[in-house]
């Protein structure tokens, strides 16, 4: 039982050493640690279990079987990480801010006490700026959870600290965790944990997650959560004026305290929250209540509210910190350098040419390799049987379920896609994208993508699904609109930009910039148009955190990849065999022949595609990958010219985007905004392929 | 009042003392009135302020402590001038806060928009600053926005105008907040500035808003520093350092 290797676990490290003392252990047992960790790792929840707790259970009831543990910190502290060691679940983990958008719920068994483990986005103090900092917020609200984990990264101390007063005081049991103090330490802060303890009267755990060091002492604290009463004293003036809000809010509400605190900082989120759950006249009341205050104090009490938490945050980082010079990292002066405006765009042209030379040489090799000892002896085989005509269709035929279904999934798009995946975890964790941000902001700027957009126009590469849903952190509708547009419109998700890169490469590196400068253009040409036409709602302010840089571990990126790929087997494998049983079933009724005929003039003609493409639109509708998939295999046998390839791979890039894809918009922006988007691109991507294939012909003439 | 705004009231006294070459405590009993305190006295000694003599009679300020009191006369004085040269009030009574408050910055400004006085209206000597050596000719303002801050300099945080309430619990969670040092690494494509060990991008209008003061005499060593090598080859000495890196 998991339960039993906890205990064994907690029995290695009974008394809790000083620091130095016990990173030199840690790393000492580290080998016997992991092994520990992957008998752990299998058995911490049964697997036949139903994940979410089902809502339906009385909360009284759930509170004596499942705890609830919210895992809480400021972004990139490690937080899924941490998740991912105590449930031995997978939730992505990378090394820029707001990698985690939604909450993530999974059961663990410590000591005999199921737990139920909550992931949650970042948050930097319980006053809120962004609606994925309110997801978070409302959960706490909402759930009230028994126990609070706060994960804190020391090189953002302070920082962590307001974050820790403001939990302090909704009085719910806690625990700290000083994730990845390897490297805090390199940086020359080493914080006195035994300290932070006895001042905040909570369990203060150290870890190092990426290498789960540290794993039984977070499950042995959080057996041990207790509450706490060290918060900020705020001083009687201070103290009365809450009291007054508190009288003024409804009896029964629960955390009063700190809404109340909250409340005279002017948080609009929590206004309109409760004004929705406990009527416009409370809220009348209250406002008025805290309108007299801030009057009496001349407007000043927030500032005074805001001096006390800094005051009670530098007490504490003043005896719990000792600073010594830190190593002079390299790191930090690559950061520099890839965000400097100068030296930047060489490291980036530098990046984009690897990702370019790796996709193609490694996934094309891969392929071929399976191509030759998978495929063709498969199809082979299956044709010495000789079977009646139609099974041998429905097998390996043009549409068939082996040939356009499994093999097309397995041996076409996996291998492709699986580098890509593994090409830009690396990216992911090593923090490059955050400076990227930084160094491209005035050109994304003119396209109506700015700040913070930049990151889930970035993340697009990837998957365009998880890119829509990490818009839900812009503030502006506007740029949410253009981000979002852009994103399904002109970015080639990672499956998709594997492929086109793959395709492209057989055809030369002339239809590799052509097709690409296409897409780009697109990009600047849609931007600057919805930037001009649509009116803006609200100047916003861009202040971000910038992840310190390092070089991330191969085994992270390899365990990122593999769960990326069993993912996508798992999603898309049923999707690409459904699809070609669907197109075999519609060519064999004769269906499929006729839309083709009747769609003709749209195809051949004007973008001057052989009819056969159509199979590949059709694809596209279900899923990318399978269309990409089979413009591959396409040119591959030469049915695509120069022409035809470059218009087949842009215009397939930019039509309509997946389902998942809609659905997201759909969730973010409403559904009208998401079939009026889908609409416009079709119709857009239709009419500029045409354009592209006559300009591409006429130039081709002249030359 | 606090304890340090005592101590500060003890340390002009003496001044005055030693200006009248009196150095018996009994007169400095006399001069402070009901505000005469033993524990004061004890812990101007012990923070190695002023030196008593053991029998408790003389007190004397030490090389720390007269430079402490040197700068508090001069602000009183030069606040008394500023009152009554420019503003024509009641100097007495605004002055005698003034110089717990002002920073030695500020205090060189107005001394040279008046024109580096040397007495106060009293016709007491005011003691002199740098700027009166330098003999300045403009004062340079003592706080600037975050955006005229040079290159690779730290600066504190003066205060950080308020343009909505969101901007600022946003930029107070993040520690951006008065009194708190901060370094400007980067003024282009947008501003990234460290602060509390973070590093934190902003946009240029979030940067306007946050004024800082300028630190005269780091600014003179990093002046020294950065002419020899400007912001873009810092950057390449990293890089420098990169390339070496790879070659061990």
């Amino acid at each position: 039982m998991a339960s039993d290797k906890t205990k064994l676990e907690v029995k290695k490290n009974p008394e809790e050493k000083p620091v130095e003392e016990m990173i030199v252990k840690l790393d000492g047992f580290h080998s016997q640690f992991t092994v520990i960790e992957s008998n752990t790792n299998e058995t911490p929840e049964p697997a036949n279990k139903p994940k979410p707790r089902p809502q339906s259970v009385s909360k009284n009831n759930t509170k004596t079987l499942v705890k609830k543990v919210a895992i809480i910190g400021l972004p990139n502290t490690g937080k899924s990480q941490i998740f991912n060691n105590l449930t031995g679940e997978y939730n992505i983990v990378a090394n820029y801010p707001r990698t985690t958008i939604e909450v993530k719920r999974s059961l663990a068994k410590i000591k005999e006490q199921l737990y139920e483990i909550i992931d949650t986005p970042s948050l930097h103090c319980l006053y809120i700026h962004s609606e994925e900092e309110m997801l978070v917020r409302n959960m706490i609200l909402d759930e009230n959870p028994d126990i609070i984990v706060q994960c804190i990264d020391a090189s953002q101390y302070k920082q962590s600290l307001l974050l820790t007063a403001d939990l302090l005081e909704l009085e719910t049991p806690m625990v700290i965790v000083l994730n990845a103090i390897d490297k805090t330490q390199r940086k020359g802060i080493r914080i006195d944990s035994k300290e932070l303890e006895r001042i905040l009267e909570i369990p203060v755990v150290e870890s190092i997650a990426t290498r789960s060091i540290g794993k039984a002492e977070i499950q042995d604290a959080i057996t041990k959560a207790r509450k706490s009463k060290s918060s900020i004293k705020y001083g009687f003036k201070i103290e009365s004026a809450i009291i007054d809000v508190m009288s003024a809010l409804p009896f029964e509400m629960p955390f009063k305290f700190k809404a109340s605190v909250l409340l005279l900082l002017m948080d609009p989120f929590l206004e309109k929250s409760l004004e929705k759950k406990h009527g416009r006249e409370m809220i009348e009341r209250t406002r008025l209540e805290i309108s007299r205050i801030r009057r009496q104090s001349q407007d000043k009490i927030h500032r005074d509210i805001n001096s006390k938490r800094h005051q009670w945050v530098s007490n504490i980082s003043n005896v719990t910190v000792k600073k010594d010079t830190p190593d002079k990292e390299f790191s930090q002066d690559f950061a520099r350098a890839c965000r400097h405006p100068v030296l930047g765009i060489p490291i980036l042209l530098l990046f984009l040419s690897f990702v370019y030379l790796s996709v193609v040489y490694i996934s094309t090799a891969l392929t071929k390799f399976l191509e030759v000892y998978i495929v063709t002896p498969t199809v082979d085989f299956i044709q010495s049987l000789s079977l009646p005509l139609f099974w041998n269709d429905l097998l390996i035929g043009q549409h068939g379920i082996i040939t356009l279904g499994v093999f097309n999934a397995l041996c076409t798009v996996l291998p492709i896609i699986s580098v890509f995946f593994f090409v830009f975890g690396f990216f992911e964790d090593s923090g490059y994208i955050s400076n990227f941000c930084v160094l491209t902001k005035r050109l994304f700027e003119k396209i109506g993508v700015t700040g913070k957009a930049i990151t889930s126009f970035v993340l697009g590469f990837a998957c365009k699904t998880m890119a829509t849903l990490n818009t839900k952190c812009l503030p502006n509708r506007k740029e949410k609109l253009i981000t979002v547009f852009l994103i399904s419109f002109a970015i080639p998700c990672s499956s998709q930009l594997g492929l086109d890169l793959a395709i492209l490469s057989k055809v030369g590196i002339t239809a590799f910039l052509i097709a690409f400068g296409t897409l780009t253009f697109y990009a600047v040409l849609a931007g600057v148009i919805l930037n001009k036409v649509l009116k803006d709602d609200l100047s916003n302010c861009f202040i971000e955190v910038i992840p310190p840089m390092h070089l991330p571990s191969i085994k992270g990126i390899a365990l990122k990849t593999y769960h990326r790929m069993i993912s996508f087997l798992k999603e898309s494998m049923p999707i690409f065999v459904l699809s070609a049983i669907v197109l075999f079933a519609v060519d064999k009724l004769g269906i499929l022949p006729m839309i083709k005929k009747g769609m003709n003039p749209l195809i051949v003609s004007w973008m001057g595609l052989p009819s056969d493409i159509l199979d590949v639109f059709m694809l596209s509708l279900a899923t990318r990958s399978a269309a990409a998939g089979l413009i591959f295999n396409m040119v591959d046998s030469g049915a695509l010219n120069f022409t035809q390839s470059i218009v087949a791979v842009v215009v397939t890039t930019t039509f309509l985007p997946c389902f998942s894809n809609i659905i997201a918009i759909g969730k973010e922006m409403g559904i009208k905004a998401a079939i009026t988007i889908s609409g416009a691109i079709v119709i857009v991507s239709f009419f500029l392929g045409g354009v592209l294939n006559w300009l591409l012909i006429f130039a081709l003439k002249q030359i | 009042m606090s304890q340090s705004h005592f101590i500060d009231e003890y340390l002009e006294q003496l001044w005055y003392m030693k200006e009248e070459k009196q150095t018996s405590v009994d007169v400095l009993k006399l001069n402070l009135a009901d505000k005469f305190d033993l524990k004061v006295l004890s812990d101007l000694n012990v923070k190695g302020l002023a030196k008593i003599s053991p029998d408790n009679k003389k007190i004397n300020l030490t090389e720390n402590g007269e430079s402490q009191a040197r700068q508090l006369v001069r602000s009183h004085r030069l606040a008394e001038r500023l009152l009554h040269d420019v503003l024509g009030g009641d100097f007495e009574k605004g002055a005698c806060e003034f110089e717990h408050i002002v920073s030695p910055e500020l205090v060189n400004s107005i001394c040279t928009v008046l024109g580096h006085p040397k007495e106060c209206p009293h016709g007491l000597v005011i003691p002199e600053g740098e700027c009166c050596k330098r003999s300045d000719k403009t004062a340079l303002s003592c706080i600037i926005p975050l955006t005229q801050l040079k290159l690779g300099t730290s600066a504190r945080i003066a205060y950080v105008k308020c343009q909505n309430d969101q901007q600022i619990h946003r930029l107070e969670g993040l520690c951006v907040r008065p009194g708190v040092n901060i370094k400007l690494h980067q003024n282009y494509p947008t501003f990234v500035i460290e602060c509390e060990g973070a590093h934190i991008a902003l946009d240029n209008n979030v940067a306007d808003n946050i004024s800082v003061w300028r630190d005269q005499q780091t600014e003179d060593k990093k002046n020294e520093i950065q002419n020899s090598s400007p912001g873009i080859k810092k950057e390449s000495g990293g890089l420098k350092k990169f390339f070496k890196r790879f070659k061990d």
